[in-house]
């Protein structure tokens, strides 16, 4: 039977992974990060090797803990990011949504004199406005790319509105600023570790363990995958959508206030502009499919970790803005086409064994 | 008789695992119009598609006026003068009716602009010489045609040009009695035309009204070709399911008196007060024509699609149904039929889409206990032997009766009292049927009820203690076992006689 002999060399092919024995750390670190995110892996290291030969300076610790810094920001949003094109949706507004934190967690501080207030307001204000979005495309049933791409001008709208004057609110606040850039472990050989930068390392490993081990995860790479089956198998769509964005809420709220934090000042625009973009790209960078059911966390933040470190290595090579910006935009494509060109093979595969037989 | 003007001469089709079509012979002459019928899967939608070129076949030959057209493509079959009325013609919403009639082959003015004034000229002459003035406004939108006047655009494309032999797929499904009165006149018309008809049709009625001679298959295999002066309705049933039974199924009943299921004055969109019982062990079967409303009955119980009224109770108890999620959690199973659309999750593993409906079960605090998981699917994968290289292979690149296990596996691990099986055995190989039926067979002697949705009238009969026929969303008094015969549940399906 032509079946017998399909199964065979899959198995022979999977056969490697299987093994327990062997196994090295090459394996083990394969085992970590997930085949799929092997390719990033290899680029991060070429880029690293590449970077590394024109300057000494990137691998300092200072330049390290840097790279940490930046990444905290994008990397919190593309967490929530994740969970939301893994169910097949999209989530254009975040960066909107950081922005109005920003505004909220400033005005807070500022008005009320609570830092503990001002992050809970401002993931707060996440939150809801995720909230608005999930209404949007559960209950008006509005494709997510439209309702995301209206509510991403209209949350703009709101943080301007609701900064007095439509400015930017300065916030002198030593506990605020300390979430921002505060360092942890610091000695004098060692920068410290960056304060943001643990709080993703803590967001994406829980994160990491709700995708992967808790029914809430799994049921949302089950909708991405097959929506109908999904609610056939009991999974009540509508519920994780109010949930998945509001947890994409509440994380571009948290990476508003880090914004706040950073800056001394709740900024509706700046420091929050095209964040959606980057995020977007590091999602589908780190292996998830436009069409859902698949992604990873662990796949995201190497993609996060990949931009940082290109961003910083041509700032260290003195690389002009512009070049960095053509340079993102070709790895955004990269990332499509690789996705495509994935989903192609599956395909081809599928139908290969579908012509093999029953 | 005049020589033939189709001529399909030993046609033979094969898909994975199926033999469509086998040794096919058959003529249609100019000014004859040739009835096709057989139940559904019996190979006639395979044989117009063949003719009009959308399948390859792998042997025989067919001739259309004389010319060979045994491997035409679909434009080819059309230049050749094979035209099919589609049962649903595709539509273009936001032009006119006459632009629905020439799309693809507008006539063309100096310097390629369209001669909008020829295609409404052509347009009328045909309405004129079939009949439709009054009928079709040709300068109505698209999307303004009802379903009839679709159908007639649908027709004017195929009689515009050149057109020899002329296949109608189900033409009245569509029509109120006058339409269809309306259509026989132009069906006549073509005949005294002299062009050959091929008339494909459920309604037996319509059949014995319109048609020469009467063309049937049974599983890809011709069984009758007779004029309709010689044959009457009952012989053509006769021909159309006559088969052996002999590879059915044999299974053993233990029906309890347990009520798992009790339905009473279902209604909803497609359905009208229906009422019905399945007993603890018992299967009952769903006979009926594609479109009579099982799978959307099926999907009315498990909450899928809205009931508008009546009562559905699991085992004496009041259930108000509104989801998937509360239907599972009143203990009903459903294995959709479109496995692949609507089943399985095909791009995650063989374990996450066997476990999907008993996350909740095996999870403490919303967090999933794998071990668990493992060992609650785990026995079903290999009870069912799917062939999977690991429990973490993707569902997508399984074979398809593989695919189904998963499925069952699924409902299985959540073992329900109801179990809805909706065709549970299509695209499914022979081998891994038969493993199906014992495991179905196993389910009821454990207790469960199942209501099995099959257009297979083998497994049908040989699986269910009792059958229940369809029509146009009404149910016909459940026919046991004993005195189920494919005559019974054809004659209720087509409604020639009321079962």
């Amino acid at each position: 039977m032509p079946t017998e002999e399909k199964t065979v060399s899959i198995t022979e092919q999977s056969a490697p992974q299987m093994s327990p024995d062997s196994v090295s750390i090459f394996k083990r670190i394969t085992k970590f990060v997930g085949a799929e995110n092997l390719s990033l892996m290899i680029a991060l290291v070429i880029m690293v090797a590449l970077i590394t030969t024109q300057t000494e300076f990137f691998f300092s610790p200072r330049n390290l803990m840097n790279i940490g810094q930046n990444m905290a920001v994008v990397g919190l949003i593309a967490v929530g990011m994740t969970l939301v094109i893994v169910s097949a949706g999209l989530d254009i507004s975040v960066g909107s949504i950081a922005g109005c934190a920003s505004v909220v967690c400033a005005l807070t501080v500022t008005q009320l004199g609570t830092v503990v207030g001002g992050v809970a307001f401002g993931m707060g204000i996440g939150v809801v406005l995720g909230l608005v979005n999930a209404t949007i495309i559960s209950i008006l049933r509005v494709n997510p790319v439209v309702a995301t791409l209206a509510t991403f001008s209209a949350f703009r709208g709101v943080a301007f509105l609701i900064a007095p004057g439509g400015r930017p609110i300065g916030v002198l606040d030593q506990n605020l600023a300390w979430l921002g850039s505060g360092r942890l472990f610091q000695t004098e050989t060692f920068p410290g570790l960056p304060v943001a930068f643990i709080i993703l390392i803590f967001v994406a490993i829980a994160a990491h363990f709700v995708m992967t081990s808790t029914v809430f995860g799994r049921s949302i790479y089950s909708m991405g995958g097959n929506p109908v089956a999904a609610r056939l198998a009991g999974i009540n769509l509508t519920r994780m959508r109010y949930a998945i964005y509001a947890i994409s809420g509440a994380l571009s709220g948290l990476a508003g206030v880090i914004v706040t934090a950073r800056t001394s000042s709740g900024q509706p625009a700046s420091g929050t502009q095209g964040l959606e973009l980057e995020a977007i790209t590091a999602v589908f960078l780190g292996g998830a499919l436009m069409a859902g059911g698949k992604g990873t966390i662990v796949g995201s933040m190497l993609a996060v970790l990949l931009l940082a470190t290109l961003s910083n290595g041509m700032n260290l090579l003195g690389i002009a803005t512009f070049y960095q910006l053509v340079a993102k935009g070709l790895l955004l494509v990269l990332a499509v086409a690789i996705g495509q060109w994935r989903l192609a093979r599956a395909e081809k595969l599928q139908s290969r064994l579908a012509a093999a037989g029953k | 008789m005049s020589s033939a003007i189709l001529d399909v001469q030993g046609v033979g089709k094969s898909f994975p695992g199926v033999k469509a079509l086998s040794d096919v012979n058959m003529k249609v002459h100019p000014g004859e119009v040739v009835a096709f019928v057989g139940e559904n899967g019996a190979g006639k939608s395979t044989l117009l598609k063949i003719l009009c070129g959308d399948y390859r076949l792998d042997e025989g030959a067919v001739f259309l006026d004389g010319a060979e057209v045994s491997h035409a493509s679909p434009l080819e079959a059309r230049d050749a003068g094979f035209r099919l009325v589609r049962q649903e013609p595709e539509i273009v919403p936001h032009i006119s009716a006459a632009e629905n009639i020439f799309i693809g082959e507008y006539p063309r003015r100096s310097g390629g602009r369209v001669d909008h004034a020829e295609i409404r000229r052509i347009t009328n002459d045909l309405l004129e010489r079939y009949g439709f003035v009054g009928v079709l406004d040709i300068d109505a939108l698209g999307r303004t045609l009802s379903p009839a006047q679709q159908h007639i655009v649908e027709i004017l494309r195929a009689l515009k040009d050149g057109v020899k032999v002329v296949a109608f797929d189900e033409p009245t499904s569509s029509l109120t009695t006058k339409e269809a009165d309306r259509l026989f006149a132009l069906i006549r018309k073509l005949r005294r035309e002299g062009l050959g008809i091929i008339y494909v049709s459920h309604r037996l009625h319509e059949v014995m009204e319109i048609a020469d001679r009467v063309f049937v298959l049974k599983d890809g295999v011709p069984t009758g070709n007779l004029m309709i002066a010689d044959t009457d309705e009952e012989e053509i049933v006769r021909l159309m399911v006559g088969r052996e039974l002999a590879h059915g199924y044999k299974r053993q009943e233990v029906t309890t008196d347990e009520v798992v299921l009790e339905v009473e004055n279902l209604s909803s969109r497609w359905h009208d007060n229906i009422s019905f019982r399945i007993r603890a062990g018992e299967i009952v079967g769903f006979a009926g024509l594609v479109g009579a409303g099982r799978t959307e009955l099926a999907k009315v119980l498990f909450g899928e699609y809205a009931r508008t009224g009546g009562v559905i109770r699991i085992c004496g108890e009041n259930k108000d149904i509104r989801s998937p999620a509360d239907a599972i959690a009143a203990n009903i199973g459903f294995a959709p039929e479109n496995r692949k659309a609507e089943g399985l999750i095909l791009v995650r593993s063989v374990i996450e889409n066997a476990s999907m409906a008993v996350f909740s079960a095996l999870s403490r605090w919303g967090i999933l206990r794998t071990p668990a998981m493992i060992d609650k699917v785990a026995p079903y994968i290999r009870q069912l032997e799917i062939k999977t290289p690991s429990m973490e292979q993707e569902v997508g690149k399984l074979s398809g009766g593989n695919q189904q296990k998963v499925v069952l596996a699924r409902w299985l691990a959540a073992a329900p009292r109801l179990l809805i099986l909706d065709e549970p055995t299509r695209a499914v190989d022979v081998g891994a049927k038969a493993e199906i039926y014992r495991l179905i067979d196993d389910l009821a002697r454990q207790g469960m009820a199942i209501m099995l949705i099959s257009s297979e009238m083998p497994e049908l009969l040989s699986m269910s203690d009792r059958i229940i026929v369809m029509r146009d969303g009404m149910i016909s008094d459940p026919i046991e076992k004993k005195d189920a015969t494919e005559e019974a549940i054809v004659n209720f399906a087509l409604g020639t006689r009321a079962a």
